[in-house]
């Protein structure tokens, strides 16, 4: 027995063309601004982690990663955030602008992460922001301090972390002309961090009185930086700016011990990230750098924080956290923090909270209470320069902290006036 | 006279930078003109090379008890000199591996075989991280060679010129092995004609093991001496690979002499370069290669190709 169908050829195409029109307006309709998944109460968080693994800077990446992932398990091991789980998926960025757009683009899109997290490459930072801001989603840049991030490349939706090349310029600049002396040459690595980071320190050289004797750019990918050092003993400075980061730093700092330059002249390394010197030799930590963190700060909860450090990590070759590690847990938590306290995943009333985020001294395990910066979603926060801790027995314990700096003190204060947020009306909202 | 006075130290400069090109290069050009295979695992053997070279050099030895606090006593010097030894020759037995997996990729089509080195390359790097870890590490060197010297008002390193002269031996080294043995011979006739040499009774798979462990062994080499001015990280090896690549297409692919003189050249360029023009000092190789293969398709020393005539 066949039952015949009653409807007509004419009839099947109507229905068809009603579907396609729905299924398209669906996705490029009005709704666009208005994404909604994941949200109901029982189904995890989904944070997308955008960090490289492989590339200039893998081993910072790895440890920005495990900063990330303890907050995260505190926080599921605490019952979660609105109840819900957090789960978190990460994709190696590769040190690369376009991996990093490639990836962003997938963990928001197809992934359905609702916010993203991790950067070390200011490059890359910007590129994942780019996207990010495309639909709305929270992304935390953790450990890219290129002064750009938060001044002409800011968006709505990107939080930046760490302290930017002209905080840790303003840290240096002025003590440095005043003990080391008025010659200076810069030392830039060829990217928009180096740029950045080496237009900042030029200008407050200028500002306190000393002379830029000579810029040299060291392209990215460098490994022999012999006719550079060369240049720099023709030009004899009182002092050396560096700005050079990742494996061209590791690559630089030996070649500088090998011919012990690092004695002959002051060195200024803008900061100095704990994942690119940890188990390298003292005489390679020459010079003066700048840093957001250290794990023998003498403040409460810092001895505690990196005893849970090595709970959770026991088999890392790094015995004790970073700045990097420290940014990427200290960003995560505050993240946490503001989904609990909007009590909503919409993402726009987070972006308010973030916005409004005040940390304690305490809370931050630094020496002054920090802030973010609605006008340029930077955490102002204590700035140290430290420099190698001479004679030291513990391997661990390399660094000398030599000063402190209060937020106030070395605010970018440029980056309110470069570039602008766009409104929330213009950024797409959903509920992640 | 000024400008002579500057320019002289990065000439020396330069022509360091370029002995230790052809270090890397050489071991490539090799597999390159007698396999006519492209070895992208060439920079991760040199990477591996470094990392057997570190632990053989300072070892952790307890649990050989008095014979391994015996030898972790020897003095730096004597370590050194044995992972200098050791280290190819291990790396030389890994190449014959990769070799053997080869073998089923010969008179194919070239892609399966610069796949199967692309494969190798990313084990042998996440084997590095697996044992080693993903941090950076120290190659030891004895204090003999270490520190710096001053002459002519300028601070030089001591090991770089230790390096240079060392890869200076190891060029003369190969050069007269290839052109003063009966070994070099058959090598230098299967780069020419494997077939010819098959024909004429020579066992063509023993001579294709051979090269390959040898131009891994020579990577192992240049690996060991130059970290410890690059640094060492699992991933060192990526730099290594185009350079080497540029050089032999710059020499002409085959030509012994043809890949030292283009060493010396990219590193007369890449030196002075990064004198007066920093920012272009990685760009000015290619442009080096752009100008020249522009003129001359088969770079500086390159057979003529049938095509040509």
């Amino acid at each position: 027995m066949s039952t015949k169908l009653n409807t007509s050829r004419r009839k099947m195409l109507k229905g068809m063309g009603v579907a396609s029109v729905g299924t398209v307006g669906a996705f490029f309709g009005p709704w666009q601004h208005n994404r909604m998944y994941a949200s109901a109460a029982d189904k995890p968080i989904k944070i997308g982690i955008t960090s490289d693994a492989s590339g200039q800077y893998a081993n910072s990446g790895a440890s920005d990663r495990r900063g990330m992932m303890m907050a995260i398990n505190e926080a599921n091991a605490n019952g979660g955030v609105l109840g819900r789980q957090i789960v978190a998926q990460h994709i190696d960025t590769e040190t690369t602008p376009a991996t990093g757009s490639r990836v962003a683009e997938r963990l928001i899109t197809r992934e359905e992460c609702g916010f993203l997290i991790g950067a070390v490459s200011s490059g890359v930072a910007n590129a994942i922001s780019q996207v990010a801001q495309k639909y709305g989603c929270i992304y935390l840049n953790t450990n890219s301090s290129s002064p750009t991030e938060s001044g002409k490349n800011k968006h709505r939706v990107k939080f930046v972390w760490d302290g930017n090349g002209r905080n840790f310029a303003q840290a240096a600049v002025k003590n440095a002309v005043n003990a080391y002396g008025t010659k200076w040459l810069l030392l830039t690595n060829d990217y928009v961090w180096g740029h950045n980071t080496s237009n900042a320190t030029r200008s407050l050289v200028d500002q306190f009185g000393g002379e830029i004797i000579d810029e040299i750019m060291v392209p990215q990918g460098t490994r022999d930086f012999s006719s550079f050092l060369l240049k720099v003993q023709q030009a004899a400075p009182e002092v050396v700016a560096a700005a050079v980061g990742g494996d061209d730093q590791k690559a630089m700092r030996q070649q500088v011990a090998q011919l012990g330059l690092g004695s002959k002249m002051a060195w200024i390394n803008n900061q100095q990230d704990w994942p690119d010197i940890y188990g390298l030799p003292i005489e390679n930590l020459f010079g003066v750098f700048g840093t957001t963190w250290y794990y023998k700060l003498d403040l409460p909860g810092v001895a505690e924080f990196v005893e849970r450090y090595q709970a959770a990590y026991p088999e890392t070759r790094m015995k004790v956290p970073g700045n990097v590690f420290y940014n990427g847990y200290v960003a995560t938590k505050s993240l946490l923090n503001a989904i609990e306290a909007a009590g909503s995943t919409n993402n726009i009333m987070i972006i308010k909270q973030l916005e409004g985020l005040k940390v304690s001294a305490q809370d931050r395990m630094q020496h002054h209470d920090a802030w973010i910066n609605p006008k340029t979603h930077q955490m102002q926060q204590t700035i140290y320069l430290a420099t190698a801790n001479a004679g030291t027995e513990d391997p661990d314990d390399v660094f000398s902290v030599v000063s402190q700096s209060a937020p106030t003190d070395v605010a970018d204060m440029k980056a309110e006036e470069e570039g602008q947020l766009e409104s929330y009306e213009d950024t797409p909202t959903f509920d992640a | 006279m000024e400008l002579i006075n500057n320019l002289l130290p990065h000439l020396v400069n330069g022509l360091s930078l370029g002995l230790l090109f052809a270090l890397i290069a050489i071991g490539f050009m090799l597999i390159v003109g007698v396999m006519e295979l492209i070895n992208l695992a060439h920079g991760s053997l040199f990477a591996l090379g470094a990392y057997v070279a570190m632990a053989i050099i300072n070892p952790d030895l307890a649990w050989l008890g008095a014979m391994g606090a015996w030898y972790t006593e020897l003095p730096l010097t004597a370590r050194y000199i044995v992972g200098l030894a050791f280290a190819p020759a291990l790396i030389a037995i890994v190449g014959f591996g990769i070799e053997i997996c080869m073998r089923r990729t010969y008179g194919k089509d070239p892609l399966y075989g610069l796949l199967l080195t692309f494969g190798v390359a990313l084990v042998i790097e996440e084997l590095i991280r697996i044992i080693w870890g993903s941090g950076e590490q120290i190659m030891p060197t004895p204090d003999a060679i270490g520190g710096a010297f001053l002459f002519g008002g300028m601070i030089y390193s001591k090991y770089r010129f230790f390096s240079a002269g060392f890869a200076t031996a190891v060029i003369i080294a190969v050069w007269l092995f290839l052109q003063k043995t009966p070994y070099g011979a058959i090598i230098k006739a299967g780069a020419h004609d494997s077939e010819m040499v098959r024909a004429l009774g020579i066992n063509l798979t023993l001579l294709r093991l051979f090269v390959f462990g040898f131009g891994a062994s020579l990577a192992a080499i240049a690996g060991i001496v130059l970290t410890p001015i690059w640094g060492l990280r699992p991933h060192v090896g990526v730099d290594v690979v185009v350079p080497a690549f540029l050089i032999i297409v710059l020499g002409g692919i085959g030509s012994f002499w043809g890949a030292v003189i283009a060493s010396l050249l990219v590193g007369l360029t890449v030196g002075v370069t990064g004198a007066y023009a920093s920012e272009w000092s990685l760009m000015s190789m290619y442009l080096l290669l752009i100008a020249v293969v522009t003129f001359r398709a088969r770079g500086l020393f390159g057979k003529k190709s049938v095509l040509e005539a």
